[in-house]
């Protein structure tokens, strides 16, 4: 009897929730996952459908090379300046005792709108085939369209943008290859405001077959630490404005410390109207050399409290990139490293010095366990506030065979800022593209299908890339900022932009070369929230003026050419 | 929390390499010589040394020990690992050995730790949760088991986690080292420095000599803007361990937040000479055969674990085969030796007892504790000019400690040789510890020199002191006679 009771029971709540039933189940069968994120930033991976087929190689053959297993970086740049971000993957090559039918080279994907990207390596002529580390874009001639340098374990390789698709490489020309060296990150920046751009160039460690380490830890194979081999200083090219430049590296001070460079970003921390270089060291103390305005560099990583972490220890910095997270008008250094280690974000205290606020930010959230690689400061919700993205993956590959408390593999972390100067890991309610586990290096940023938010693009180790598509649902409105020099260098690199709408003033400036050994980011994208208009841009121009643009609409891409604004 | 003796550097980041800091045998010094210590006093029992006053100058022994045999102890010598197959075969024969501890001991709590803590120095420390996690359902109350758990936890990034099993630990030994020290650092990690604050505050009370706790109470207090407070705390850091490099980073960032420039460069140079002289020091290491030598280290510490557990279980013959394997995997490893003594001790073998002694004191030149032990058992041994060394190199290192003092005029005593310095140690003993057996010691020295008059109040105040001592009233009676 209470057995028939219990079914008559159960039938009528049946029948009285009955809808509410259809509408779950109907919700379940037509929603993805993503009705259920909590977080206001949503990132779908839609790698599957670029058509985008590149897959990286590190050339290895077991014998553990080092930099096999830090390679690659990416560029996100607009190679045939048709309004549309493209994509350049590094690659590696063969290694000592490797051997291949057909040589892996680096990939240009043109950007065809909607999601759909085609190769044009081939056509381009910039399917290097040197072992890729890193690269940078811009436009070191000034004839209007964006070059590329890359940074490679051997000789590097600069190509000129002929404007009509197409690449020439000038290195031998321009006399920058830089010898047969372990490469990692470079940039172009205006050293000496001169309007053309030098070029720095980050060099890993001293290696050579011969002195290979081979090492083991609990008995499996490992690579190395770069410790086991010595440290190099960096270089510094300065433009002659003919097409080749000249190695200051010595006379500008920057040849002088010698490190385990990685990842590098330029920009002015001290807001004093030139380019500084900030170079992430593995396993030693950073660098920040602060230039005097002329291209000479003083080291000033200690005293700026940006060498060490909160605790004076050095980290096993790999990428780096500034950004202003805070929005009180200076940049601010966000740093990844090795497991662990938290990566570490200094915020600039507007005095010339920064504090380590990684833990009190929560800025450091999730990355122990891993090594982190790719990073960036980047409004993915435009709420005028910009979280942080960190790409993830172990440098050991068979490393859970001697310590299961990490992975090889491993998802990336989304870090959305609070605007009250902290940030939450929202990295499980973020979409699908959250979910992907792979071992991560470079990774770029940049609005891929010009709807007025940034996407991402992950360059994987051994694997193909992932695209993360941004749907973030809750939307703020939102510029983008194209600059175009006249008297200084073409694409505005090293200018500061300063835009106020509002109560909001944010800041940003254009740099080449960023994030671990990458480069992205050259259209300046600012999140404004709920503000409806820009009442004005002020854009610095490194070794130029100031020009001032007033009442700007938002929701669009604008382009500023120098000395159009109001002085 | 890993301190380089050389260097005197911590490192303060949570490393991959790092392990609960008692499972590291090599490094748990202070552990060691506090059994050094209890031991040391239990050795005249042990061996019932018993030393009555001579009358007329003559020594006059009451009891002896049974046994004294001269056997050395033969120990093994292991070649060093040299591939990768010798470190897999080495892991795979400790794994063994560890599962044959649990046959032997079915269903002890003991050795499913062993096995645990063996899992996590292999990089499992999934497995060793699951052993530490059986090992607690057998017998909850054990806080070093939950302090390996919470340093596991650490290591992944859990915080949380983390300190709850901390918290565990603290329930059942509320003044267990080093674990408010570690849930300050979880919760500075969590970005919460107030409340690490108020744990680490708790640490120093426990161990006053904690500088890594006083370090992070400073960035503690840095985090918080509490720059003054910030800089007391580092500079006590410093006054305990005045190379600790991070220290005087954060004194340099302290002052600089200060206004104090002047003071912040000075710090700032320190710590640059500091990181240098680390640098140089990391420079010199062997590297190509770390992972080989910390394999037989690792080998060691589970010999030394399952040897401990055979000891303690009456199978000395098995115990005594694993330590000495142990010793040779490790021949710097001061413990395996502790632990040989002990056994060699709990079977009556002194000379072999003193053997190991020695070998720590090789390993260790600069503890004292284990010269009085050498001592002790070299005077047992009729080997008293190796005694007499033993406790003139136990004043040397430990000058304001009365061991050396009160046990080099005992041994004065009993030999009867330069009695009137016998009475000099023993006065200087009471000057800087009044405690009963240097009263003991002072007394038996004035009765010896025929001083009675100093020699009845300090028998006297000994057998205050501790009045349920059997030896010291028959000196008071001796005493006695003669006045």
């Amino acid at each position: 009897m209470s057995i028939l009771r219990a079914r008559i029971n159960m039938m009528q709540y049946l029948r009285k929730n009955l809808r509410y039933y259809f509408v779950a189940v109907f919700l379940l069968l037509h929603s993805s996952i993503d009705v259920f994120a909590e977080s206001p930033i949503l990132l779908r991976d839609v790698t599957s459908r670029t058509g985008i087929t590149f897959v990286h190689t590190d050339g290895g053959s077991g014998l553990h090379y080092v930099m096999e297993t830090v390679s690659a970086g990416l560029a996100l740049f607009d190679y045939d300046c048709d309004g549309y971000i493209d994509i350049y993957f590094l690659n590696g090559a063969p290694l000592k005792g490797t051997e291949v039918d057909v040589a892996p080279k680096n990939a240009l994907y043109r950007n065809d709108g909607n999601w759909k990207f085609t190769d044009v390596t081939e056509k381009a002529g910039v399917g290097d085939t040197g072992y890729g580390l890193g690269v940078t874009i811009g436009d070191y001639d000034n004839d209007g369209d964006p070059d590329i340098y890359l940074n490679n374990y051997g000789p590097n390789v600069l190509y000129s943008n002929n404007g009509d698709g197409t690449f020439t490489d000038v290195t031998e020309k321009a006399g920058v290859d830089n010898g047969h060296r372990v490469g990692a990150g470079a940039c172009f920046l205006d050293m000496d405001k001169d309007g053309d751009l030098d070029l720095y160039v980050s060099v890993y460690l001293e290696f050579s077959y011969e002195k290979n380490v081979t090492l083991t830890t609990r008995g499996f194979a490992v690579y190395a630490n770069p410790r086991y081999y010595p440290p190099v200083p960096d270089f510094l090219y300065r433009n002659n404005g003919d097409g080749t430049f000249t190695d200051v590296s010595k006379s500008s001070g920057v040849g002088n410390h010698a490190g385990w460079g990685m990842g590098i970003v330029c920009g002015d921390y001290d807001n004093d109207g030139d380019t500084d270089v900030f170079i992430g060291n593995d396993v030693a103390e950073n660098f920040l050399f602060q230039n005097d305005g002329t291209g000479k560099f003083e080291e000033v990583g200690l005293m700026t409290a940006t060498a060490y972490d909160l605790h004076g220890d050095e980290q096993g910095s790999m990428g780096v990139d500034c950004g202003d997270y805070d929005n009180d008008g200076f940049l601010d250094f966000y740093v990844t490293s090795y497991q662990g280690q938290l990566a570490t974000l200094y915020r600039n205290l507007g005095t010339g010095m920064f504090e380590d606020v990684t833990l009190i930010t929560g800025s450091g959230a999730g990355t122990l366990p891993h090594v982190t690689w790719g990073n960036s400061f980047v409004d993915f919700d435009n709420n005028g506030f910009r979280d942080i993205f960190v790409a993830c993956g172990h440098l050991q590959d068979n490393v859970e065979k001697f310590d299961d408390t990490t992975t090889y593999t491993a998802r990336n972390i989304l870090l959305m800022n609070t605007g009250d100067g902290k940030f939450i890991d929202v990295s499980d309610q973020s979409g699908d593209g959250m979910k992907v586990k792979l071992s991560s290096r470079g990774a770029g940023f940049d609005d891929l299908d010009n709807d007025g938010d940034v996407d991402v693009v992950i360059l994987n180790s051994r694997r193909e890339p992932t695209i993360l598509r941004n749907d973030s649902p809750s939307k703020g409105h939102w510029l983008q900022v194209r600059l175009q020099g006249v008297k200084t260098n073409r694409e505005g690199i090293g200018a500061r932009v300063k835009v106020i709408a509002g109560d909001l003033t944010l800041i940003d400036e254009v740099h080449s070369g960023r994030g671990y050994q990458s480069h992205y980011g050259t259209r300046l994208h600012f999140g404004l929230g709920n503000r409806e208009k820009v009442d004005r841009i002020e854009v610095r121009w490194i070794g130029g003026k100031v020009d001032v643009f007033k009442n700007i609409a938002v929701d669009k891409i604008v382009t500023l050419i120098e000395g159009q604004g109001s002085g | 929390m890993n301190m380089d003796k050389k260097t005197g550097r911590h490192k303060t980041r949570i490393s991959g390499s790092s392990q609960p800091a008692f499972l590291s045998t090599r490094k748990s010094t202070v552990l060691a010589l506090v059994i050094l210590v209890i031991i040391c006093t239990a050795v005249a029992s042990v061996f019932s040394v018993r030393l009555i006053p001579c009358t007329n100058g003559q020594p006059l022994r009451i009891e002896e020990s049974s046994d004294h045999r001269e056997d050395l102890v033969q120990l093994p010598v292991i070649k060093p690992l040299s591939t990768k197959q010798e470190v897999i075969d080495l892991k795979n024969e400790e794994v063994e050995l560890a599962e044959q501890l649990m046959r032997d001991f079915p269903g002890s709590e003991e050795s499913l730790v062993v096995i645990g803590n063996l899992c996590y120095r292999h990089g499992d420390v999934i497995k060793a949760m699951e052993y530490w996690n059986r090992a607690l359902q057998i017998n909850p109350e054990q806080p070093n088991v939950y302090k390996s758990m919470a340093l596991s936890y650490m290591k992944k990034g859990q915080f949380d986690d983390a300190v709850a099993q901390f918290k565990k630990a603290l329930e059942i030994q509320p003044e267990l080292a080093d674990v408010y020290v570690n849930i300050g650092h979880s919760l500075m990690m969590s970005g919460r420095p107030k409340e690490a604050v108020e744990a680490l505050q708790k640490e120093i009370k426990i161990s006053p000599n904690a500088d890594f706790a006083y370090f992070l109470l400073g960035q503690a207090h840095l985090q918080q803007k509490e720059y003054q407070k910030a800089q007391e705390y580092y500079e006590a850091a410093i006054k305990i361990n005045p190379r600790y490099s991070n220290a005087y980073y954060g004194l340099a960032s302290a002052c600089a937040k200060l206004g104090d420039r002047d003071k912040a460069k000075e710090y700032s140079e320190s710590f640059k000479k500091l990181k240098a002289e680390e640098r140089k020091h990391l420079k010199g290491r062997k590297i190509e055969y770390d992972d080989f030598v910390e394999t037989q280290k690792s080998a060691a510490i589970t010999y030394i674990n399952v040897g401990r557990m055979y000891r303690e279980n009456g199978k000395l013959a098995n115990a005594e085969e694993l330590l000495k394997q142990a010793a040779g995997y490790d021949p710097g490893n001061v413990v395996c030796f502790l632990e040989l003594a002990t056994l060699y001790q709990i079977s009556k073998q002194p000379a072999k007892a003193l053997q190991m002694y020695k070998k720590i004191s090789e390993i260790q030149p600069e503890y004292p504790v284990s010269y009085l032990v050498i001592g002790i058992l070299s005077a047992y041994l009729n080997r008293y000019d190796d005694s007499e060394e033993a406790f003139r190199k136990l004043i040397t290192l430990a000058p304001r400690k009365s061991d050396g003092y009160r046990e080099l005029a005992r041994l004065y005593l009993k030999t009867g040789q330069n009695l009137p310095e016998a009475q000099s140690l023993a006065e200087k003993a009471v000057a800087l510890e009044p405690v009963a057996a240097n009263y003991f010691v002072l007394g038996w020295a004035c009765y010896t020199n025929g001083d009675n008059a100093k020699a009845l109040p300090a028998i006297k105040r000994a057998i205050q002191l501790d009045p349920d001592n059997k030896q010291y009233p028959l000196l008071y009676k001796q005493i006695i006679r003669r006045k």
